[in-house]
This record gives structure tokens, sequence and C-alpha cells, in this order.
């Protein structure tokens, strides 16, 4: 083991890449002794006071001690770091002030690049995050420039692929129930850029959710769950505000801008073209932010309010679906219902004057009944 | 091991033989042939996560291969994806190599492979990114580079100037700087030598006469663009 080299000696008829050889400190010099099979078994002797002490290597993380020898100027590199500490214990006391100076040298280079890599880790974080989080007028300018086209070919290709997979309803009392209402909410819409689609779907899933430029899907579980129209229309007229605010396309252009910051980090464009592939899929399970969701709550609020449909019945239905948690309660867990939530509503609704709603022309019992709900689960 | 290679020049073969139970690593697609008591495996060299950071980082292949004499002795045929030559250097132990990304062709078991952070200057203008291959150990350590591969060795405190996207592989021991081709801005652009490499010695410097990015760029004139 103490035979294996542990250094690597530069000199005149050396080999360029260094000679491997054995270093041994004594109490008056080194003792080198070569490795390699051409000079097997030659060794040199060097007193300490012939030594200089640098620092070398690539990184600055190399003790090298150079010594004019028989043979022209020597140089020897030690990265072994038992072998530096070798050489401090038995090195005379004039050369620990040459030797400190190097220490320090390298332990400076270390500190420097590892400054520089932390406050360039720190710019990139600090982008990021205000991209993230400060960026919401980088995002709304942005948003503002992409046209509602653009928006619904996006929308249309994730709802199409979507529906694919889906069971629709195409006909009866349900589906003209909810055109009645999309009807009667965006009628009320002034100056409305998008042509609402609205779909109901078959299945259990207690949700209900809208994509960038006007698609919205309905399941009939949540038609079945609601005890009136009303409640129904409040959840429309809530994801026709996402649609209406531009909510989704917000949240996309925000998950962008950190993704290309990161691709070009990491200068993996492959990574991006994938990301951005994702998006498509991405857009069904969009979590919108807090601030958006009591955007949507508001100016839902008030849509229902210029339809003149009932407003309470969507404050009743998100109380009731915070409350229970029984069955696949989907719409919670994408829009998290909090009692603040509803208590804002609350307040909202009774700061507005008294309100006479205009009934819907379908009877509710009968649109539950065709989804198969018995006529008894009234409350 | 022993390892020979065959057609030297721009279109070169690596011959490995392994005696029984002997392996190998190398870049994984660079087998060309084997004798059939070859086993070949994949491995994330360095646990999930370091190949995982590898292959984000340098860009190099996730897994490396492991080709592995296991049920007797045999041959390998390696050889690299872009023409070049081939260099097989024998690591003493005591030296170690850095390696651009595309440089590693294969190498003996008993090396040991990590990707190192360079400096923040020389990561961003060096040409090779900001992590490099840092190749240490005992053993065979065999190089492909794009054209052929010079090599240029610096006695203590020499000093040569390489252009940035021309390097290869370097000793640890010699150290180098980023600098502009020439003095004043424009000079530098309009050259076509926009940073240079200032080597110093001691060490030896693997260099390629052929420069993959400026190849790409050449070529790219000639594909048809479609629409």
């Amino acid at each position: 083991m103490s035979s294996s080299p542990n250094a690597l000696c530069f000199g005149y008829e050396l080999p360029a890449s260094g000679a491997p050889c054995l270093v041994r400190f004594g109490g008056q010099g080194l003792t080198v002794t070569f490795a390699s099979e051409s000079m097997a078994g030659r060794s040199e002797e060097v007193p300490f006071t012939a030594l200089s002490v640098s620092v070398g290597g690539l990184d600055h993380d190399q003790l090298v001690l150079k010594w004019i020898g028989d043979r022209g100027e020597r140089a020897l590199y030690l990265k072994d770091a038992d072998l530096i500490r070798s050489f401090r214990r038995s090195a005379p006391e004039q050369l620990h002030v040459p030797f400190e100076r190097a220490a320090e040298l390298a332990r400076l280079v270390r500190r420097r690049r590892r400054m520089v890599w932390g406050v360039v880790a720190g710019v990139v974080l600090a982008l990021s995050a205000g991209l993230w989080r400060g960026g919401d007028l980088l995002v709304a300018l942005a948003v503002e420039r992409i046209p509602p086209e653009w928006e619904q070919k996006l929308g249309e290709s994730a709802y199409k692929d979507f529906l694919a997979r889906q069971d629709i309803v195409r006909e009866g009392p349900a589906v003209s129930a909810v055109q009645e209402m999309t009807r009667r909410l965006v009628e009320q819409i002034p100056n409305n850029p998008y042509k609402f689609e609205v779909t109901v779907v078959k299945s259990d899933v207690v949700n209900a959710f809208a994509l960038p430029g006007g698609y919205i899907v309905v399941f009939t579980g949540l038609m079945k769950k609601a005890t009136g129209a009303e409640e129904v229309a409040g959840v429309l007229s809530h994801e026709l505000n996402h649609v209406l605010q531009r909510h989704g396309l917000e949240r996309i252009v925000k998950r962008l801008g950190l993704v290309a910051a990161a691709s070009i980090v990491f200068g993996d464009q492959q990574g991006l073209a994938g990301l951005m592939k994702q998006f498509g899929v991405e857009l069904m399970t969009l979590k919108f932010g807090r601030e958006q969701e009591t955007e949507a709550d508001l100016t839902g609020l008030q849509l229902l309010y210029q339809a003149r449909i009932d407003p309470s019945g969507m404050i009743g239905f998100f109380e009731r679906l915070s409350e229970k948690d029984e069955g696949r309660m989907e719409w919670l867990s994408t829009h998290p219902m909090s009692q603040g939530r509803a208590e804002r509503l609350k307040a909202e609704l009774a700061a507005m004057p008294k309100l006479s709603p205009v009934p819907f022309t379908f009877e509710w019992a009968a649109v539950r009944a065709s989804l198969g709900v018995s006529p008894p689960a009234e409350p | 091991m022993r390892s020979e290679i065959l057609y030297p020049g721009a279109f070169p073969m690596v011959r490995v033989e392994l005696a029984a139970g002997e392996q190998i690593k190398a870049e994984s697609g660079a087998m060309v042939g084997a004798s059939p008591t070859i086993d070949v495996e994949s491995k994330m060299e360095g646990g999930f996560l370091g190949a995982l950071s590898r292959k984000l980082l340098t860009g190099e292949k996730f897994f490396f291969q492991t080709l592995r004499a296991g049920r007797g002795p045999g041959e390998v045929l390696l050889a690299p994806t872009v023409p070049g030559e081939i260099v097989i250097l024998e690591l003493d132990g005591v030296n170690e190599y850095m390696v651009q990304k595309d440089g590693f062709l294969a190498g003996a078991d008993t090396i040991s492979i990590e990707s190192k952070m360079q400096s923040f200057t020389r990561g961003l203008m060096g040409g090779e990114g900001f992590f490099i291959l840092k190749i240490g150990g005992k053993g065979t350590l065999i190089l492909n580079s794009f054209g052929a591969i010079h090599r240029i060795d610096l006695k203590p405190d020499q000093e040569y100037i390489v252009d940035n996207s021309h390097m290869v592989a370097w000793s640890a021991t010699t150290s180098y700087n980023i600098e502009r081709a020439s003095s004043g801005w424009m000079a530098s652009f309009t050259s076509g030598e926009g940073f240079v490499c200032r080597f110093r010695g001691p060490g030896v410097v693997y260099i390629q006469s052929r420069n993959p990015g400026g190849f790409g760029a050449w070529i790219r004139q000639f594909i048809p663009v479609s629409e």
C-alpha cells in the first residue's frame, strides 16, 4: 500500500502528463521514488530548504512543490490530503508562511467559486420567484396580447381530447336545462368574445370545469347532488367567470415562464418541448389560485344576480358540499372550499338590493328524475 | 483487459479483450459487436441521482453500459457516434483527466467517473457547459473526438492557447483561463474566434481537429427547410 504512487512529478526529461511517484517526508526533506517501469527504483532526495510552495491545478486545489535539481527544474503536484498534512507536520518553520499563503489562496478560490455560484443561483431563483409572484402584471400584459381565437384553439383541442374518452349526454331534460341556464347567464355578459359551449358528461364525479376559450363540462354527478336548478346555475356562473377572466390562460403563461427559465438554465430544449405538450393534458387538472377563485366567486355572484337567478342557491350548495364528504367531491379538490368563502359571498349578497328571481322554465325534479334520482330526495 | 484501435483515422473502432469475469463501462450505444460470452447491462454510475444529474447537467447519457465477460473470456467492439479518432490512456491512479461531455467512450471498471461543476466563467464561455466529467482511478480510459486527436504536452508554466470548442480532455494539473481571442470585442466576434482557453502546464491537453458546433452550423445550410 505504501509503495503505490501518491503524487505526480514534472520535469524537463519526465513525461508531460507527469511521472507517478511516491513521496515521503522526513526530518530534513522529502524523498521522491519514481514508480513507472522505465524509471523504477530511481529516487531523488530534496532538502526542505530547496523547496518553494504554491498551489496549482485546474481548481487551485493541488499543493505544488518546486525546486531546482540536478536535472533542472522539478515540480511536484500533491492532492492527497494525508500527504499534504504530512508535509505540514514535517516542514520546517520557514516553509509555514508560504504554505499558509498557498492554503489561503486555495480556500479563496473555493470560496469565490461558491460565492459566484451562490449569486447565480440567487439570481435564477429571484427571477423565477419574480415571474411567479410579482410577475402578475407581466402575466396580465402577456395574457392581454393573446387573442381569444388562440385561446379558443388551445381549449378546443383539450376539450375534444377529453370528450373523446367520455360518455356524453347528448339530449334530454338535463341537456336542455343546462343550455337554458347558460343562455340566461351568457345573455348578461356585455361584449362577450367567447362562444360558450357546455357539455353534460355522464359520470358520478361531483364536478364541473371550464377550459380557456369557453368550453365547459358539467358532470351528471354534480346535477344529481344539486337539489335545485339555482345550485347548478351557481356553479356554471362560477365556471363561466373563470373563462371570462381568462384564469386558465394566466396560469399557463405563468407556468410557461418558469419552465422556460428552468429550461434555459439547464439548457434542455427537448424538455421544454415535452413540457409544452403536457399543457394540453394539464389543462384538465389546472388548479386556479386562491385569488382567481375569489374573483370567479364574486363575478359569478354578480352574473347570477343580473340573470335574476337566486344566488342563495349557489352559496347554500357550496356550504353543503364542504360539510359532507361523501362520494367523490372532486369539485372541492379543485375548488377548495372554506367557510370564509361562503361567508364572503353571503356578505356580498346581503349588500345587494333584494332580488325577485325569475324561475327556470323546466322542473328540476324532472331533470333529476331523467338522471335516475328518485323524487323523495327533496330536503 | 487489452485494447487495440482498429482502422485508425476517421472511422476507427476499438477491440477490447476481456478475461473471464472482467468488465468495462462504455457509453451507452457504443457497442458494435461482442463475443457471445459478453453480457450487456445498463448501469447507472453513481446511483440514480448521480446518473440523473449527469444526464440533466452534462447532457451525457443517463446510463453507462457495463459489458461483462460473465461466461468466459471474450472481446467487445466499440465505436463512437461521430467520425473521429480514438485515443487510449492508461490512468495510473494519480493522474486525473477532465473530459468534456462527449469525449468519453469507454473505460476499465476500476476508473471513477464523476460530474464536476466548473467555475461560472469557464462554464459560460468554455464551450463545454457547466459540468464536465472528472475521470480518475487506475486503468484504461478510452476517449473519442470529432476529427483527429492532437496531444499537446505542457511543461510546468508553459502556456498554450486553444479555441474553446476544440477541447477534448486535459489533465487536472493544468489550469486554464477563458480569454477573448483578440483585443476589442468587435475583433473577437468578427475573427470567428470568440473565446479561447489559455492553458498553463504542467500536464497534457487533448484537442480535436474539428469543431462539432461549427460543423453543425456548416451542415445546416444544406438541410432543406420544410414549408
